[in-house]
């Protein structure tokens, strides 16, 4: 295991944005690895720093400290082996259907529409929107929005994924049902996954593993809660809670410093 | 939902012909009791002779004169501007070194060139469509360097995580994500154009709407005048519906606020 390279890597990995109110530490010392094929959930409170770990990992901000790599070489720019789906849905292109949505980055490689066409179809499907490819972002409701988005990201095959709070500005109900489904695809494809939230139960419910992160400025990894459960996962069971419990703990001595 | 359109669609329409039917009845009414002078006609006498000048192909002549030379400017001035207002919001050296020329060009109306175009090109044409040209390109410039500022970050993080390269964030993010500026832009520069292009063919030309409306006070023609304004108000009109028609089935999907 030791000399194993580890599938990602951060490796003391510090970001400190210089604007024009100073400099501003926001992530230090933060250090994991991810094994392939794993679920990791990042927790933490807002501010403390989640979207920028996950800005530099996908490669749009260089970190100021340590290196990222994947596969043992280091990151530089954003690229197709990372998909990422972002917090709000201002990302999908207006202007194309959610079809197209979903084919685009197999239209940017070069394929043809026919068979373009039938991956979109096949993803529609395992985002439980058969037969409503042909309508336009502002035709769908947000939950149908952000399962466009996922649908989009895993077309184009991926290495691993990145989702920033994908769920986060849905009502509860849709939030368990794309939890539900996203459980599902995972089990299905096994791609490694970093996902950001900053909900303990929907944490517990995903994840193979639990991050935590304690509040900026200064924002790094305070513990990592591995969860041994079998999916799909019993919300109300003695297991389940137990893990909660244990991660709202971690999580409450943040929102509330003795 | 449908009903709900063609209502409001019928809506529309009647309203536009109320609109003008109540117009004319003012005008009228108000020739008649209010001001009582040959200065002045009802709109009847306007019409009889509108209509004669429609049997004589005067008013035809006239009309296609003047919207010759708008299209001609128009099309030209946009197809100088689009590009530029693209290179412009796109990169920064561009945007640094011709920012100031749009800045100061923009406070030089084109009806303040109508003396340096008429000594440049003469009374013919090319003086019209330059001012035309002139007029336009500030505005579509602007329109469309903003419109490039305003895509959405998201929308080229996503494409580029989905493995665009430059050009391809560029022609199929940057590029349609603007249109809706560029033709907002185009509208503008299109009742601009209106204003110009009477004010040049008042100053110095051999036919065309404003020729007319010269003519017609050299000749105390009242009717003439009346005709020539109500034709650029009808042809203004139209001109700026079929621009909002395009803009809609272009853009309008995806922005419900055009
Ligand atoms: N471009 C930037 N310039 C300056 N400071 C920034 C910048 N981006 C983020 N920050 C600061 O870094 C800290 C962490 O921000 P980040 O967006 O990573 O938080 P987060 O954990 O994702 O929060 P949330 O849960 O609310 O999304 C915040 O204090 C924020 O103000
Ligand atoms: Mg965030």
């Amino acid at each position: 295991m030791g000399d194993e390279v580890a599938f990602v890597e951060l490796d003391g990995v510090g970001m400190t944005f210089r604007g024009r109110t100073g400099a501003y530490q926001a992530v230090r010392d933060f250090n994991l690895e991810l094994s392939e094929g794993e679920f990791f959930c990042l927790l933490g409170t807002s501010g403390c720093g989640k979207t920028t770990v996950m800005n530099m990992l996908a490669g749009f901000d260089a970190p100021t400290e340590g290196q990222i790599r994947l596969e043992g070489r280091p990151v530089r720019g954003p690229g197709a082996d990372r998909g990422v789906v972002f917090q709000g849905h201002d990302s999908l292109y207006d202007w194309l259907t959610a079809r197209d949505n979903i084919a685009f980055g197999l239209r940017l490689r070069g394929m043809g529409r026919a068979e373009r066409r039938s991956i979109a179809d096949r993803f529609l499907n395992m985002v439980g929107l058969a037969g409503q490819g042909g309508k336009h972002p502002s035709e769908l409701s947000g939950g149908m929005k952000q399962r466009i988005q996922i649908a989009r990201a895993l077309a184009n095959d991926p290495r691993m994924l990145l989702m920033d709070e994908p769920f986060g500005a849905l009502d509860a109900m849709t939030r368990a049902v794309l939890q539900g489904e996203l459980s599902r695809i995972w089990s299905e494809n096994r791609k490694t996954v970093l996902f950001i939230t900053h909900d303990i139960e929907e944490a517990c419910a995903l994840a193979t593993r639990v991050g935590v992160m304690k509040r900026g400025p200064g924002g790094t990894l305070k513990a990592v809660v591995p969860l041994d459960l079998p999916y799909p996962r019993e919300r109300t069971s003695d297991a389940f809670m137990a893990s909660f419990r244990r991660v709202h703990e971690l999580i409450h001595a943040e929102i509330h410093p003795q | 939902m449908n009903d709900g359109m063609m209502n409001s669609r019928t809506a529309t329409v009647a309203g536009y012909v109320l609109g003008f039917a109540l117009l004319f009845a003012i005008w009228h009414l108000a020739s008649q009791y209010l001001v009582r002078s040959v200065l002045f006609p009802s709109p009847i006498p306007v019409f009889i002779r509108g209509w004669a000048l429609i049997e004589d192909q005067l008013l035809q002549e006239a009309v296609i004169a003047s919207m010759r030379r708008i299209l001609q400017g128009f099309l030209l001035g946009s197809a100088i501007g689009i590009p530029v207002g693209l290179a412009i919001g796109s990169f920064r050296p561009v945007r640094l070194l011709l920012e100031p020329w749009t800045e100061f060009f923009r406070f030089i109306p084109a009806v303040a060139m109508i003396t340096v175009s008429v000594i440049w090109f003469g009374i013919g044409e090319e003086s019209k469509i330059f001012l035309i040209a002139y007029t336009t390109i500030f505005v579509v410039v602007i329109a469309t360097a903003a419109g490039v500022g305003a895509v959405g970050r998201d929308k080229i993080r996503a494409a580029q995580c989905l493995g665009a390269n430059r050009f391809q964030v560029f022609a199929l993010v940057a590029l349609p994500a603007t249109v809706p500026y560029i033709l907002t832009g185009m509208r503008l520069a299109m009742s601009n154009a209106f204003v110009t292009i009477v004010a040049a063919e008042l100053v110095a030309s051999n036919d065309g709407l404003g020729k007319m409306l010269w003519d017609a006070r050299l000749f105390m023609q009242v009717e003439d005048i009346f005709v020539a304004l109500i034709s650029l108000g009808l042809l203004g009109f139209a001109t700026d519906r079929t621009f909002r028609l395009l803009i809609r089935a272009f853009a309008g999907r995806f922005n419900p606020t055009m």
